[in-house]
């Protein structure tokens, strides 16, 4: 009996619930013509593979650079706009708490499609693509494989397409694309660059912005929540390698199409997002951000910004109160700060009374209120040391001068 | 039954100061009748060399620091050899220093030439412990060489320091197959200066798990070749027959085979333990609990430190009680009693291990957790509690207990399993028996297939490459047929969006295992994993499932989802699935024609039917009740060996064909015991049947306890209206494809039907029993015949001195 037939046979009692083959009877015509078409003879010089790949590169209005290695360019002008905002608000300085004005970088948006989605060395990517925005534009270039051996011939189109003095954009990129990419450059046997640029991989800031605001922080629910972009006809992006494998398999270029298209949409609203995101820092509440998230990340750089944000509000959730309050103390606004936490330790809030404990200690110098706070707190060693030092302070301040006297 | 070694009896006097002598001589006059053999190791002196010329001096420092100036033979015997740059497999006992045949070469080459060790063990715990063992010898002359853990348990924040900074990374197979090699470019710089690998405990490599570890280790030398690296392998075993076979198979290349210990041996005292007979009619023993809490009791009323290996962990918990009954009965006295298994926090354990080290315990008592070579120090007595299921685990667990200049004793308590009555009765086989053979077969189709995938998506196989020997360009196509890979030029690429290692365990054959689900109290909580292979007789509804001793009872079992619901019962039987097992021979490779007999290995299709099972009262083995099954045929192809008695033979041997069924039907049970013994396998690695061989008829053991034939359609079938009647004893490799029993099944035949005369002759029973040919019933006398005598006649007819 044949291998194969023997593999057969084991595999069927081996319990494997589902076939090996993700595929329907219905391609076992091609299947056979494939296994045809590896013959030896067959493979050295596929006079169909040339044709194919340029069929292909027309049909994405991009052209071959490399054997198997499909390059599209567009240059998108800066005209129109892009659900709610105006395109030409990429032409906008970026800023996010915490960083300088990112004026002497180039920022290179960039996102890849896989063959996978779980990751690990046998997963590579097929479509690397980047958009900069120019003057009165935005370029996006996109590369594509279309056999695996071009896979090198595109890792270096890429390295050679940024330079030193980028600073890389992504959504998720810190870890999903870029170690990917790692391993593919470390599988051709190519040192990477990518490592040594900046990185700003905008799913965090977006995170601690919406994440208590939306259901999730996908950049689908990015584009429909934050910039009001609804894609139509869109290819999910974990149809891609799928896509892939359907072209490599029997040249079907439908839906390959639209991967290049899906690629395309993520990029520009990756841009967007984070020219949208400069605007909900600025404009928290139009925006639907969560005020005191951004609060809490603007104090770790501005606390005067924070500060003012917070006092702006109407209301506020108690963690927005707390935070308030400890500013304000920082402020030495001791009226504001005392008026938040009275009324935080009035609902129990065992921080807010230490503070009230302390304050009237060091501060209104008021000892019988302090010692009243103080009797609030948990008992521990910390209290008792705080309870016994102000009794002690009411003792030389109130019998002691009696005492005297 | 045997008598004593002659040599004994004046060893014994000799010494009579030696504690664990004195004991052994007390036991031998007291219970002469329940012991059934014996075993007298002399002592023997340590050989030692000096440090090698070559070592480091730092290192040397540190192993004077440690009091080590100079090594045993063994280990400058490995030093020797891995400095010529051959791959080195050290078989030594217990204790004799094998840790340092690795270590002082890795941490050589670490402090040389920064060079990398991969360090493999079989289980965790023995991870942690090598890791505190190298921190030790490394802080001693601050070599500062980093060792550090990397398995399931490592957290994500630490793999990338793992990865980049550590020198030595001690982690286990499966962590190796999962998480290692699948991101093997995360690894880079690690395989890059990777010299050494180490595979300790490998004797516990065999079977499948085996089979999976040498593809794994294809694998990692495939990827090493990527990296430009070729590393050493060094290899430490356990005591089997075939370290260097085994050690070759495990990583593909010739291997140098160090097998003399330059350790210094006290003597060594081995009995075999039969508990007495306390219920003769029904042929029933006392428990082997209550034997060796009675010796045990014995030692520590001597002050002799002991360890007691039970099979379970429960038997663990049981037997700690009633030793700590009788001697930790005063609370304000630190406890000499322990138990020690899996389950205990980690730091518990390291606790109990240095009052054992320090001798402040004297007994421990222990699943096979303390198998391996965790350090616990020297003991003069080691009780095991039931035969551990093979020879060499069972000389590993009594090379626990050994001492330099004193003699240590071991006793194997028999339980009234079949296998241990087997061993206890055969107490010459034992003890002259030379350690099993580990067997593994790395080419085994679906397993080999499992790893081409893996291996196809850690790196493209090119043309012309090799991995196992079965053709790769066939399995390679056959991937890329079900559009797993795909070719383009001459290389086959990944092409499929999942991640394989994922789907393939080490430990089984199959994908699909099942999960036990523990609904007891409401809530869902995972015990247990049961193969695909081995679910359908064990999980079955209505089973009752043990999970460390305690008994559940399976409630649901949805198949499709792999998951048994179980709860937690208080049974007082266990369950037997009733199968129908009918074998079809599809190609013979070899057989063997005697005057009466035939016996051939071949290729078998077979179909099993699970209809019933039977519920069979504890230790008395009666059958009180019945079930009925419903689940799906299980079919398999796999290889076996059968035999087959020429039909004139029969026609004379036998008055009626019933009683040459039963007879059939008795010398396979015995003789599935002895296959299952001499092969080193667990009982359900063998299968057996007995069929027609064309799969028109096989036999079952009838609610009567008397054989009978089914047809295609499970009706029954009287023999006598067969027109021909040719019954046909298999026994068959029990996992799909086949694991590579059967062709050295076939090779100790006339063995395996020699020793089930043996085990038949020598067993007390008049009728049979479960120790030799099966459970009968009380009321088997109405047979007319007896079905020992049946199978006898069988197994004479089968043996080759008859024909």
């Amino acid at each position: 009996m044949s291998l194969s037939a023997k593999l057969s046979r084991l595999q069927g009692q081996a319990g494997n619930a589902a076939p090996l083959s993700p595929r329907s009877d219905s391609d076992l015509h091609q299947r056979l013509a494939r296994i045809e078409r590896r013959r030896p003879s067959a493979i050295r010089h596929d006079p169909d593979q040339a044709t194919r790949d340029e069929t292909l590169a027309r049909a994405l209005k991009g052209y071959p650079i490399g054997d198997g290695l499909i390059q599209i360019s567009r240059r998108i002008p800066l005209e129109g706009s892009m659900g709610q905002f105006p395109l030409s608000l990429l032409t906008q300085p970026t800023k996010l708490p915490g960083e300088r004005t990112q004026t002497h970088r180039r920022q290179v948006y960039f996102d890849t499609e896989t063959s996978g989605l779980s990751g690990g060395s046998g997963t590579l990517a097929f479509l690397v693509g980047m958009a900069c925005v120019e003057d009165d534009a935005i370029r996006v270039t996109q590369y594509m494989i279309t056999r695996f051996a071009a896979e090198g011939a595109m890792l270096d189109a890429f390295a050679l397409a940024l330079n030193g003095e980028d600073r890389l954009v992504s959504y998720n990129g810190k870890s999903y694309d870029l170690p990917l990419l790692r391993t593919r450059y470390r599988m051709q046997r190519r040192s990477d660059h990518l490592q040594t640029l900046p990185h700003l991989d905008l799913l965090h800031p977006v995170r601690r912005l919406f994440s208590s605001r939306w259901p999730d922080c996908r950049l689908i629910t990015l584009e429909q929540r934050l910039l009001g972009l609804h894609r139509h006809n869109d290819l999910p992006g974990s149809a891609a390698p799928e896509a892939w494998f359907d072209f490599l398999r029997s040249g079907n270029r439908a839906r390959l199409i639209r991967v290049a298209e899906h690629n395309r949409q993520d990029l520009l609203s990756l841009a967007m997002a984070h020219a949208a995101l400069t605007q909900a820092i600025n404009q928290p509440l139009r925006h639907g951000a969560d005020i005191v998230a951004l609060a809490r990340w603007l104090a770790d750089s501005d606390k005067k910004a924070a500060y003012d944000l917070l006092k702006q509000q109407q209301r506020l959730p108690p963690g927005g109160k707390a935070l308030l309050g400890r500013l304000a103390k920082g402020f030495a606004e001791w009226e504001l700060a005392q008026q938040i936490w009275e009324e935080l330790a009035q609902r129990g809030c065992r921080d807010a009374a230490e503070q009230l404990a302390k304050y009237h200690e060091h501060v209104s110098k008021d000892l019988e209120i302090a010692q009243y706070y103080c009797k609030q707190l948990p008992a521990d060693e910390e209290r008792q040391r705080r309870l016994d030092r102000i009794e002690n302070k009411l003792f030389h301040r109130t019998i002691q001068p009696e005492l005297r006297a | 039954m045997n008598s004593p070694v002659p040599s004994m009896s004046t060893a014994s006097q000799a010494k009579t100061l030696d504690p664990a002598d004195h004991l052994a001589a007390k036991l031998r006059s007291k219970y002469r009748q329940r012991i059934t053999g014996e075993l007298l190791l002399p002592a023997s002196e340590g050989d030692y060399r000096p440090l090698p010329d070559d070592l480091d001096p730092r290192l040397v420092d540190a192993l004077r620091q440690r009091g080590i100036d100079r090594l045993y033979s063994h280990q400058a015997a490995a030093w020797r050899s891995l400095s010529e740059g051959r791959h080195t497999v050290v078989v030594t006992p217990t204790a004799s220093g094998k840790t340092l045949c690795y270590n002082l070469p890795v941490l050589q080459a670490a402090l040389q030439t920064q060079a990398k060790a991969l360090y493999l063990f079989p289980t965790k715990a023995l991870a942690q412990d090598q890791v505190a063992e190298l921190i030790a010898l490394n802080q001693a002359a601050e070599l500062g060489v980093r060792a550090f853990t990397f398995d399931g348990d490592t957290p994500g924040d630490a793999r990338k320091a793992v990865r980049t900074r550590g020198d030595i990374v001690v982690s286990n197979p499966d962590m190796l197959h999962q998480g290692i090699l699948p991101h093997h470019t995360k690894w880079a710089q690690f395989f890059e200066s990777l010299r050494y690998v180490v595979i300790d405990e490998m004797h516990s490599y065999r079977g499948v798990f085996g089979s999976h570890v040498a593809n794994v280790m294809r694998r990692l030398r495939r990827i090493c070749r990527f990296y430009g690296s070729d590393p050493l392998f060094i290899l430490c075993s356990a005591t089997i027959a075939n370290p260097q076979q085994l050690a070759t198979q495990l990583i593909g290349e010739d291997v140098e085979a160090v097998t003399e210990s330059g350790a210094p041996q006290g003597a060594k005292q081995l009995l075999l333990w039969n508990p007495p007979v306390v219920n003769p009619d029904l042929g029933i023993r006392a428990s082997a609990r209550s034997q060796t809490t009675r010796i045990t009791k014995l030692a520590l009323a001597e002050d002799l430190k002991s360890i007691v290996f039970a099979q379970s962990r429960l038997m663990v918990e049981v037997l700690t009680k009633y030793l700590k009954e009788c001697f930790d009965r005063d609370p304000r006295r630190p406890a000499r009693v322990a138990a020690y298994r899996g389950g205990y926090l980690p730091s518990e354990r390291r606790d109990m291990e240095r009052r054992l080290r320090q001798g402040k315990l004297d007994c421990v008592v222990s699943t096979s957790a303390l198998e391996l070579g965790v350090d616990i120090g020297a003991l003069d007595l080691c009780v095991l509690n039931g035969y551990p299921g093979t020879i060499a685990a069972t000389w590993q667990r009594l090379g626990r207990a050994g001492r330099r200049r004193r003699t240590a004793l071991g006793v194997l308590v028999a339980s009234s399993l079949p296998l241990d009555q087997y061993i206890i009765r055969n107490p010459d086989f034992f003890l002259g028996a030379s350690p099993e053979q580990a067997r593994i077969d790395a080419d085994q189709l679906l397993i080999l297939l499992d790893h081409v995938r893996c291996a196809a998506f850690e790196l493209p196989f090119k043309d012309g490459e090799r991995f196992g020997g079965e053709p790769l360009s066939e399995l390679l196509a056959y991937l890329e047929k079900h559009g797993i890979l795909h070719r383009e030029r001459d290389e086959w690429h990944w092409m499929s969006d999942s991640y394989p290692a994922n789907s393939v365990s080490l430990r089984s054959v199959a994908e699909g295992n099942f999960v036990v689900v523990d609904t007891t109290g409401g809530d869902k909580r995972v015990i247990a994993e049961v193969d695909y292979s081995s679910a359908a007789m064990t999980i079955y509804e209505g089973a009752i499932y043990m999970v460390q001793s305690a008994p559940y009872q399976v409630e649901r079992l949805d198949w499709e989802g792999r998951k048994a619901f179980v709860t937690s019962t208080r049974a007082d039987y266990y369950t037997d699935a009733v199968d129908y097992t009918r074998l079809k021979i599809l190609d013979t490779f070899e057989a063997h024609k005697h005057h009466r007999h035939a016996v051939a290995q071949g290729e078998v299709h077979l179909v099993k039917r699970i209809t019933g099972y039977k519920k069979i009262r504890y230790y008395s083995h009666e059958n009180v009740g019945y079930g009925k099954i419903e689940l799906p045929d299980q079919e398999m192809h796999t290889s076996a060996v059968w035999w087959q008695i020429n039909p004139e033979a029969m026609e004379q041997a036998f008055p009626a064909r019933q009683i040459a069924l039963d007879g059939f039907l008795g010398a396979g049970h015995a003789m599935h015991i002895v296959a299952t013994v001499r092969m080193l396998s667990e009982p359900r690695d063998i299968g057996k049947a007995v069929g027609d061989g064309n799969a028109r008829w096989f036999a079952t053991v009838d609610a009567g306890g008397r054989g009978e034939l089914r047809g295609c359609d499970e009706e029954a079938v009287d023999p006598e209206h067969l027109d021909r009647f040719t019954p046909t004893l298999f026994l068959y490799d029990n996992y799909p494809g086949g694991i590579g029993l059967s062709a050295p099944l076939c090779e100790i035949r006339d063995t395996i039907t020699e020793e089930a005369r043996r085990l038949l002759t020598e067993c007390g029973c008049t009728q049979g029993c479960p120790g030799c040919i099966g459970p009968i019933l009380a009321s088997d006398e109405s047979r007319g015949y007896s079905p020992k005598q049946a199978a006898l006649q069988v197994l004479a007819l089968l043996s080759r001195d008859e024909s």
